[in-house]
């Protein structure tokens, strides 16, 4: 198994990436590379789903901030959901838990 | 052989004896003919080396009659001069002793004047009582060996000119690489009035530039200013912003020392310099020390952008992390808040920054299991008291003590105020 997968799939209120394994120097141009080739609509919300991450390092973060990029250059939101608590300490720490809005899971993130 | 397709009928002698004849025909109508025509040049020579009989072979590739070398050309006289030399020196010597020599390379000098590599085989013909009566030669062509030889020659000093170039290129690079790393980092502190100071960083591929970064310099009479941080990534990359990093934040303190103003305008430059594309940030802890002269005191005033928190050690044995909590990544938004912090470090007491590379060691099989915080804070609490120096030591000590735990750079700085009555001597 590759050590980062990622499901994509499509809510209403736009589209919802789940990262699944590890997001860290190796893996991080994965979803670098998804990111640019995603469609997103001016209004959309995109969601991280990072319920089932097992490990982000600061490849990881750098990846999550250029998501966060990708959304707002498309005029749309982003959103991370279930961020587990090792990676949430990190973005305390470097203070990105005031710039992603943070949802305990997917299912609250892709509320309008 | 095989004589299958002959289809004779084993009840027919003539026929049989018919296609025998044939087949010997095809096989070889006589032992002078084979001689002359072999593929290899033979040649009989007296013992003087007169020569008494030559293959036409051989005859053609000198390109000679042979009635002009039979009885009147030596052995020798078909060499080049250093086939010549060589058979005088080696070959006729050693088949003297020996009576027989095999395989040995030597040029033959063709009437045209073109030389043709051969490998020369001899043995000596001795007569019923032992005399030796004539030395028999074959010459071998060995052309195509030689092309083969000489392509291999080529190619090896071909290899070895691409390996020298790339030997050379390679110390090119590591000196490029110091040089630009030594411009990342100070070589020495300055001395600090009433203050001590110990840096240390550690890499961890020597062959990547680092993305970690620290400096300490004196900012007017009175003031120190000091920083520590870590650039995202690794490589040329990384050491690029980190240069900027480094060169932005002195200046900027020269223009404001205030440690938030500072971070504000680095965070105004990366952010302008890289908003396009790759996002390309920091966090860095940003500080002035003010050592009053009378108390022995040092006010600090620091902030901190995204960066894990210093830790204050303490000359009664304590040690804390001082909060900065909320203080962004340098660089990913066109406005950022900093963090700032003010402390008094008093006789004794010393304040550590260190990157995560510290705290991000591995110190088990996962890659979960890291050293962190916690047991940062307890490892500081056993060097509180001691002098910046020694805490270094212990750290630097930790650091070895992680081996392939360390995955990421680590750059530590401890800024302390020295007591009388530290654990240490100076």
């Amino acid at each position: 198994m590759s050590p980062l997968n990622i499901e994509v799939r499509d809510a209403p209120i736009g589209p919802v990436l789940e990262v699944i394994g590890e997001l860290d120097y190796d893996t991080s141009a994965e979803l670098r590379h998804l990111l640019a080739a995603l469609p997103l609509k001016p209004g959309q919300r995109l969601v991280l789903d990072l319920a089932r991450m097992e490990f982000c390092d600061s490849s990881g973060i750098s990846a999550l901030i250029a998501a966060r990029n990708h959304a707002q250059s498309a005029g749309a939101d982003i959103a991370l959901a279930a961020v587990p608590a090792n990676t949430l300490r990190v973005l305390r720490v470097v203070g990105l838990d005031q710039v992603f809005p943070l949802h305990p899971v997917a299912e609250s993130a892709i509320e309008p | 052989m095989c004589r299958t397709g002959q289809q004779s009928d084993p009840h027919d002698a003539d026929d049989e004896k018919t296609s025998d004849a044939a087949f010997a025909a095809l096989l070889e109508d006589s032992a002078e003919e084979l001689y002359e025509c072999a593929p290899c040049g033979y040649l009989s020579t007296l013992m003087d080396g007169t020569i008494a009989k030559i293959n036409t072979t051989l005859l053609d590739w000198l390109g000679l009659n042979r009635e002009a070398v039979v009885g009147r050309m030596r052995f020798t006289d078909l060499l080049t001069v250093g086939g010549r030399l060589y058979h005088e020196t080696h070959f006729a010597p050693l088949l003297r002793m020996q009576g027989e020599i095999g395989g040995v390379a030597l040029e033959i000098r063709k009437a045209d004047g073109v030389r043709m590599p051969v490998l020369a085989s001899s043995v000596v013909k001795h007569g019923a009582t032992g005399e030796p009566l004539l030395i028999r030669t074959t010459l071998f062509d060995a052309r195509d060996r030689r092309a083969y030889e000489e392509e291999l020659l080529r190619a090896r000093r071909a290899a070895e000119e691409a390996q020298r170039q790339a030997e050379a290129d390679r110390a090119r690079l590591q000196d490029a690489l110091a040089a630009l790393q030594s411009s990342l980092l100070p070589d020495t502190l300055p001395p600090i009035p009433g203050m001590e100071s110990a840096a240390h960083y550690r890499t961890a591929s020597p062959d990547r530039l680092g993305g970690d970064f620290y400096d300490v310099f004196r900012l007017d009479a009175a003031r120190f200013v000091f920083f520590l941080g870590d650039v995202c990534g690794k490589g040329p990359q990384a050491a690029a912003v980190t240069s900027l990093t480094r060169y932005t934040l002195r200046a900027a303190a020269l223009h404001d020392p205030d440690p938030a103003s500072a971070l504000t305008t680095l965070n105004r430059v990366l952010h302008e310099r890289y908003s396009s594309g790759d996002p390309r940030y920091c966090t860095a802890i940003f500080g002035t020390l003010e050592p009053d002269p009378v108390t022995g005191q040092v006010t600090v005033h620091l902030a901190s952008g995204g960066h894990p928190p210093a830790l204050v050690l303490r000359a009664d044995g304590t040690a804390d992390f001082l909060p900065t909590p909320g203080g962004l990544l340098v660089g990913i938004l066109p406005t950022a808040r900093f963090t700032p912090a003010t402390i008094t470090l008093g006789p004794g007491d010393t304040l550590l920054l260190y990157t995560d590379g510290l705290t991000e060691a591995r110190t088990g099989e996962s890659r979960t299991d890291l050293y962190g915080d916690e047991a940062l804070r307890a490892f500081a609490t056993d060097q509180a008291g001691r002098y910046p120096q020694a805490v270094m030591k212990a750290l630097t000590g930790l650091l070895d003590s992680f081996g392939d735990g360390l995955d990421d750079d680590t750059a530590l700085l401890a800024l302390g105020v020295p007591a009388s009555g530290s654990r240490e001597p100076a």
